[in-house]
């Protein structure tokens, strides 16, 4: 967890760094206003459907308070001032610091959510407070409610797909797809009827590929193993911490089209970390920008979402101005952080 | 050295001009096969030469070494069918490796199971571990004593005595490799929606399998060891009961030949284990 390691400064936040934090928000929030205004103006001169495709660019600023009304479902995730700490005394280390949101509950559509931030923000902690895994969970102080509910621990309600390749390697590709049906109690051949079909979904051949082991697979194959093996549960939330982290680039476009193809089908709530600014433009409808540790959410910003390959959408200027935007957020945040650390 | 040079070239083209001499000494890279073999050959022609030097000589007395303490090679071989026939050496070898199987094959049984669980519950081994430490502590010899008290002069003394000097052993190696398995391993089965005792037998104990057995066939080597020990004391019939009478009977010739045999026994042991071991676990190519 390189997320997870000691801040060098082990002194607690001094009033002048808070009020720089203060400081800071106010003049992204201000940045994002703007941004939003020339952005709102740009819209009204588009063509109907690519005002369409680009829709809602709203910005909101966190921490917002619950926005949707009691009557309405309780929302898909909501971090109520979330704090996470370890160890006490002078070596405490905060990874994310009273982190508030809410992803509302859309019937009939889940939201992709992509989380980015400089390294070391938190970002994974935030996906393992979801899932429920230890030592991120629980929280020290705060909340972490998965539909209405508190996260006690995990479960194939939120599939998680590591960076790291985790498919069981005394299994064979079917039997690692099938792995959580057979936990289930489902039946052999209805279980690996059902892993077919998913290997072929995520672009694998069943005839080919079913009955090998995974040391015979291609890092990017095994990344498609590992989700089938999750979304065949057709889990209401899909957690995915880099998942794409250590392929090659057209691999990893390749999986990007294939994520997307496969999201469409699904009502799952997908939340996807990652490094690279591109991949969280193009896959999300949101993103939520993270600032450095401890962690809390600096902006969240709406974005168009994926209607196009990637390879062709992230040509886009309209796209890359996105990119170039979240950019200089990070940049501004990472520099303020290494001035902090002087 | 020079074997090795005379054997380069004769071992087929080599289009790359870097010199043989520039590949041996490059780390962690495996020479070919057959340089293999013939290094091998020659550590054990090296032994040989050396023995057929220090035993050379048809009167005892022009020999560098008296036979009484070694014999010659040539003196060595002549007492194979001695002890092949009257000595019964083949009725030797099958009851020491039934006691080894028997001993050996219950630490496995009982070993490899709660080693695995201490492994997965961290409680479970630290209510094992002074046990454990003790257990592996102990002087062996000092269960030969104990186990005849215990358990009589019969087969039951020895194959228990291979049991408890043995299951130590097999238990933490079965905990140490459940405990290498990744913890990623852990939490994708977990968001899989399998429960603990799933994880246990579809993910922890297969995945800590592979290892458990390349150990295994190493402490199979110990056992071994330690079924000669146990033989030297009340014995009927087993290879160290031969080896100990050989020494009443000032036949070295013997316990040298039975040495030799005992060595290429464990070999083909240790050759078949590994044969098993790759059937079994197909998808680890490194074994």
């Amino acid at each position: 967890m390189s997320e997870d390691r000691p801040s060098p400064s082990d002194a607690p936040p001094a009033d002048p760094e808070a009020l720089l934090a203060e400081l800071e928000r106010d003049t992204a929030e201000a940045l994002a206003k703007a941004k939003a205004d020339a952005e709102a103006e740009a819209r009204a001169a588009q063509p109907p459907e690519e005002a369409e495709a680009a829709a809602p660019v709203v910005e909101v600023s966190a921490p917002a308070d619950e926005t949707p009304a009691p009557e309405v479902d309780p929302p898909v995730v909501a971090f109520r001032n979330v704090t996470k700490t370890y160890g006490d005394g002078p070596k405490a280390f905060t990874a994310i610091k009273d982190l508030t949101f809410s992803v509302p509950d859309i019937p009939g559509k889940g939201e992709f959510i992509c989380v980015l931030g400089p390294s070391g923000c938190g970002k994974s902690t935030v996906l393992r407070l979801i899932a429920g895994l230890g030592p991120q969970h629980p929280p020290t102080i705060g909340e972490v409610l998965v539909e209405g509910r508190p996260v006690t621990g995990p479960g194939a309600d939120r599939g998680m797909v590591f960076q790291d390749y985790t498919s069981f390697d005394h299994m064979t590709v079917e039997d690692n797809v099938a792995f959580g049906l057979a936990c289930r109690g489902v039946g052999k051949k209805e279980r690996l009827e059902q892993a077919h079909h998913w290997i072929d979904k995520v672009g694998l051949s069943v005839g080919h590929d079913a009955r090998k082991y995974p040391h015979q697979l291609s890092g990017g194959m095994r990344q498609r193993v590992a989700i089938a093996r999750t979304l065949i549960l057709k889990p209401r939330i899909i957690l995915m911490d880099e998942p794409f982290g250590a392929l090659d680039p057209s691999t990893r476009m390749q999986m990007q089209d294939n994520l997307v193809a496969l999201w469409r089908d699904l009502e799952a709530t997908v939340f996807f970390v990652t490094h690279s600014i591109e991949e969280a433009v193009y896959l999300g409808d949101r993103v939520h920008i993270l600032s450095s540790s401890p962690g809390t959410l600096l902006r969240e910003i709406q974005v168009p979402p994926p209607d196009r390959p990637a390879q062709a959408m992230q040509r886009d200027p309209e796209f890359l101005e996105y990119v170039f935007d979240i950019r200089d957020t990070i940049e501004t945040l990472e520099a303020s952080r290494r001035a902090g650390d002087d | 050295m020079n074997d090795g040079a005379a054997g380069g070239p004769g071992s087929g083209p080599a289009p790359t001009r870097e010199s043989w001499t520039k590949r041996l000494f490059r780390l962690r890279e495996e020479p070919p096969y057959w340089l293999r073999i013939l290094l091998g050959v020659s550590s054990v022609g090296f032994i040989l030469i050396v023995w057929a030097a220090l035993t050379s000589g048809s009167i005892p007395e022009e020999r560098a070494i008296s036979p009484a303490v070694l014999p010659s090679l040539g003196e060595t071989a002549e007492s194979l069918p001695r002890l092949f026939g009257e000595r019964g050496l083949i009725a030797s070898i099958a009851a020491s490796l039934t006691r080894v199987f028997l001993g050996f094959g219950l630490a496995c049984l009982i070993g490899i199971p709660f080693g695995m669980l201490a492994g997965a519950w961290r409680p479970f081994n630290a209510l094992m571990t002074p046990l454990v430490i003790f257990g592996r502590n102990i002087p062996i010899a000092a269960l030969i004593p104990l186990t005849l008290l215990w358990f009589g002069i019969d087969e039951t003394q020895k194959v228990m005595f291979l049991f408890i000097a043995t299951v130590p052993f097999v238990f933490s190696s079965a905990a140490s490799a459940v405990v290498a398995i990744h913890q990623r391993y852990v939490e994708t089965a977990q968001t899989l929606g399998a429960s603990p005792w799933q994880i246990f037998r579809k993910v922890l104990a297969p995945l800590a399998l592979p290892q458990v057995f390349t150990d295994n066939r190493q402490l199979f080597g110990l056992a071994f060891g330690y079924i000669m020990l146990a033989e030297l004391v009340n014995a009927k019939r087993g290879l160290g009961f031969l080896i100990q009478i050989s020494q009443k009977r000032s036949q070295p010739e013997d316990i040298l030949m039975i040495l030799v045999i005992i060595g290429l026994l464990a070999w083909l042991i240790d050759k078949t284990l590994a044969w098993f071991q790759r059937g079994l676990f197909p998808y680890r190519r490194d074994l």
